[in-house]
């Protein structure tokens, strides 16, 4: 054995450790949740060690099945791979210890989430490490199609309903992707985005081949106006699926979003800069606003995920002028907003099982009943209103600041105004998590597990601003968002 | 129907031609001829041990997109098990003509399936056109009645399911001991690896289409 090359083959394990899980957990059922768990943990290792190794060498290319672009498939890893693969691999095994907890009572709705939830890590993999469009669409493929069928291991009506919409709307979105993935193929004769980056011009095909990609992936990511499937399959599945759909799957398709701007689209794009910004401001004031008129709880987490995707976008308009601190912001807010927003999730799963339901005005004293699940909930919301010290914080305050050095007013006006929304539609739930109910009703115990996890994430969510500098150092491993330095040198 | 949602449809129409009309003057923009990557795929076939391009192309180049793609179909049964409790075919008796066909048409279509396979490496064929024959076989039997025992139907057919997927990413790691990376594998060994790669998918493949036709888990029966 060659010990570069086996060194050079880790950049697999991500993609294989859970695959062969999932194999493992759908054959050996009985087993499904430790192997499950086992596969979560080895993941998160795998992940890890690749750190050292990026830090040291670069961003790391691996030709997998030795032919290399454009005959072949590429993996790439850089900063920006590496920062989505850890965010993955951290929720990952927070949603896995609840999931295993929380199955316990159903096994046979255990048995049949771990293969699904391993090929869901997989998926997510893949898209965060290919350097290849085609292979991309597999990957969003898999992601779509494990989603959707996660969505639905509930049951019950609301549920399925949720998952048939999301099913049609993540094959539409794949659609579109893979059409314009054979317009870009047709032109340019390659699927390879570095070679594609080098060939790629100005005309019908390719600006045809931006708008049906983005517009996919657009609606895999529920950007304002596209999120309406989002609040019905993210609160009505399994506390778990809710809190992996909205922290880590709609990232998937925006990571790529922001990979094509980056390498493809950004030069040829325009006006369209300004134009999703536009829509994500939007998503912020809409997404808010409806997330405070909810009267249940995962309806309100669900439109807050739609709010803060919309902060997402605003990096495309406030990159233009201020580069990589705009970019550094957003992908501060998505780590974050990973970890709030599965922890607040949780926290909804543990409060539907300890009262039967969540409707938010009857939550009645549940802060002295389940005071750490509640303080879940309100680290997760500092994170996510973006007060100080949290991940939410810094993210958002590095987007007011590439807004106001470039005297933006007008995105760092919406930039506070959905920080204040979010205060108020979190500060709705907590409120009522005081005060006593007119509709006292019987409680049922909660394990351990479920609290704790659920309160680790948000902790790991508020940690988030108080470790700046790694985080923002490793974004830049790679120069991921092409950030031209020799311009800015005097 | 309200004004308003005349308008809406109006609307609607207008935003769907416009989108048609914006790509179909992107497609016929394009140049007829596109180069394609297939002179760059003659040029490598020496190096694959298959003399087939398609084959060549989904095995070998462009192996891990196919992996990935064995691996949606698996997810697709894994999904479909996720809701179903047990298949909706409950014990039936086929009629005489049925019984005779089926006794007739099984090991003829397994026999396809295998020449199929056999042929892809020097034409065109391969895992999935003979693993698709499979299905319809094991669709045929299930439609006369034909169970599987139930001491199979288990562990031993999820194993089944998941070897396509499990052989290719094994075979892959063999590759590691050659000194290369994943799933580049070794020359002289490259013909013997696809084709042990394409039988056992095919065979899951079958399989698992098979499986989706019959609904839910059969070991569970309802």
């Amino acid at each position: 054995m060659d010990t570069a090359v086996l060194i050079q083959s880790g950049l697999t394990a991500p993609i294989l450790v859970p695959l062969i899980g999932a194999l493992l957990a759908f054959v050996i059922r009985r087993w499904a949740s430790p192997i499950g768990l086992l596969s979560v943990a080895a993941l998160l290792g795998a992940v890890i060690l690749q750190v050292p190794e990026l830090i040291a060498d670069g961003p790391q290319r691996l030709a997998v099945g030795g032919w290399g672009a454009p005959l072949g498939v590429d993996l790439y890893a850089d900063g920006l791979s590496i920062a989505m693969l850890l965010m993955t691999a951290v929720v990952g095994l927070g949603i896995s210890l609840y999931a295993a907890a929380c199955f316990r009572g159903t096994p046979a709705r255990g048995q049949a989430f771990w293969p699904l939830w391993l090929l869901l890590l997989t998926a997510l993999n893949a898209l965060f490490l290919s350097a290849d469009i085609f292979n991309l669409y597999v990957t969003l493929e898999i992601l779509g199609l494990s989603a959707v069928a996660l969505t639905a291991i509930v049951g019950g009506a609301d549920a399925l309903v949720g998952a048939m919409r999301y099913l049609l709307v993540s094959l539409l979105g794949s659609l579109a992707y893979l059409l314009g993935v054979a317009l870009l193929y047709h032109a340019y004769g390659t699927v390879d985005i570095a070679l594609l980056a080098e060939r790629i011009d100005a005309e019908p095909a390719a600006w045809a081949a931006m708008g049906l990609m983005s517009a996919g992936l657009m609606l895999k990511t529920a950007l304002f106006p596209l999120h309406f499937w989002l609040p019905p399959a993210h609160a009505s599945a399994a506390a778990p699926v809710s809190a992996a759909l909205s922290a880590l799957v709609v990232k998937g398709s925006f990571y790529l979003l922001v990979r094509f701007w980056v390498e493809l689209f950004g030069e040829i794009a325009g006006g369209v800069a300004t134009l999703l910004g536009l829509l994500g401001a939007a998503a912020i004031l809409w997404g808010s606003i409806q997330a405070l008129v909810q009267t249940r709880l995962k309806l309100l987490i669900a439109y807050s995920t739609v709010a803060q995707i919309g902060y997402l976008f605003l990096a495309f308009p406030l990159a233009v002028g201020s580069g990589i601190m705009a970019w550094s912001g957003v992908l501060y807010l998505a780590l974050s907003h990973a970890l709030a927003k599965a922890a607040m999730f949780l926290v909804a799963g543990n409060l539907l099982r300890f009262g039967g339901h969540d409707r938010i005005a009857d939550l009645d004293r549940v802060v002295q009943r389940l005071p750490l699940s509640m303080a879940a909930f309100a680290l997760a919301g500092v994170s996510i209103m973006g007060l100080p010290p949290s991940g939410g914080f810094v993210g958002k305050w590095l987007l007011l600041e590439s807004a106001l050095t470039q005297g933006r007013w007008g995105w760092a006006i919406v930039i506070i105004l959905g920080g204040v929304l979010a205060a108020t539609y979190v500060f709705k739930v907590v409120g009522y998590a005081f005060t006593q109910s007119e509709n006292p009703h019987q409680a049922q115990p909660v394990p351990a597990t479920m609290e704790w996890v659920a309160f680790a994430l948000a902790v790991a969510a508020v940690l988030m601003g108080l470790i700046v500098s790694q985080p923002l150092a490793l974004f830049e491993i790679g120069n991921p968002f092409r950030i031209r330095t020799e311009l800015a040198a005097p | 129907m309200g004004l308003g949602a005349r308008a809406g449809h109006l609307l609607l129409i207008g935003l769907l031609v416009s989108i048609f009309g914006g790509l179909a003057l992107a497609v016929l923009s394009l140049p007829s001829e596109s180069p394609g990557l297939s002179a760059q795929v003659e040029a490598a076939m020496a190096d694959t041990g298959v003399t087939h391009p398609v084959t060549a192309v989904l095995l070998d180049f462009r192996g891990y997109d196919t992996l990935l793609e064995m691996v949606v179909l698996l997810l697709a049964l894994a999904s479909v098990w996720s809701l179903a409790e047990g298949s909706p075919f409950a014990d039936r008796r086929p009629g005489t003509m049925l019984d005779r066909l089926s006794r007739l048409y099984a090991p003829l279509m397994v026999m396809v399936a295998g020449y199929l396979l056999w042929a892809g490496s020097a034409s065109s064929g391969g895992a999935f056109q003979a693993g698709t024959v499979l299905g319809a076989a094991g669709v045929v039997l299930t439609l006369t009645g034909w169970r599987l025992p139930i001491a199979l139907a288990g562990w031993p057919l999820r194993l089944i399911l998941v070897s396509g997927v499990l052989v290719f990413i094994l075979v892959g790691l063999v590759s590691l001991f050659f000194g290369a990376v994943w799933l580049d594998y070794p020359l002289e060994w490259s013909g013997a690896l696809i084709l042990l790669i394409e039988a056992i998918a095919s065979l899951s493949i079958g399989a698992t289409l098979a499986a989706l036709f019959l609904g839910g888990r059969p070991e569970e029966h309802p």
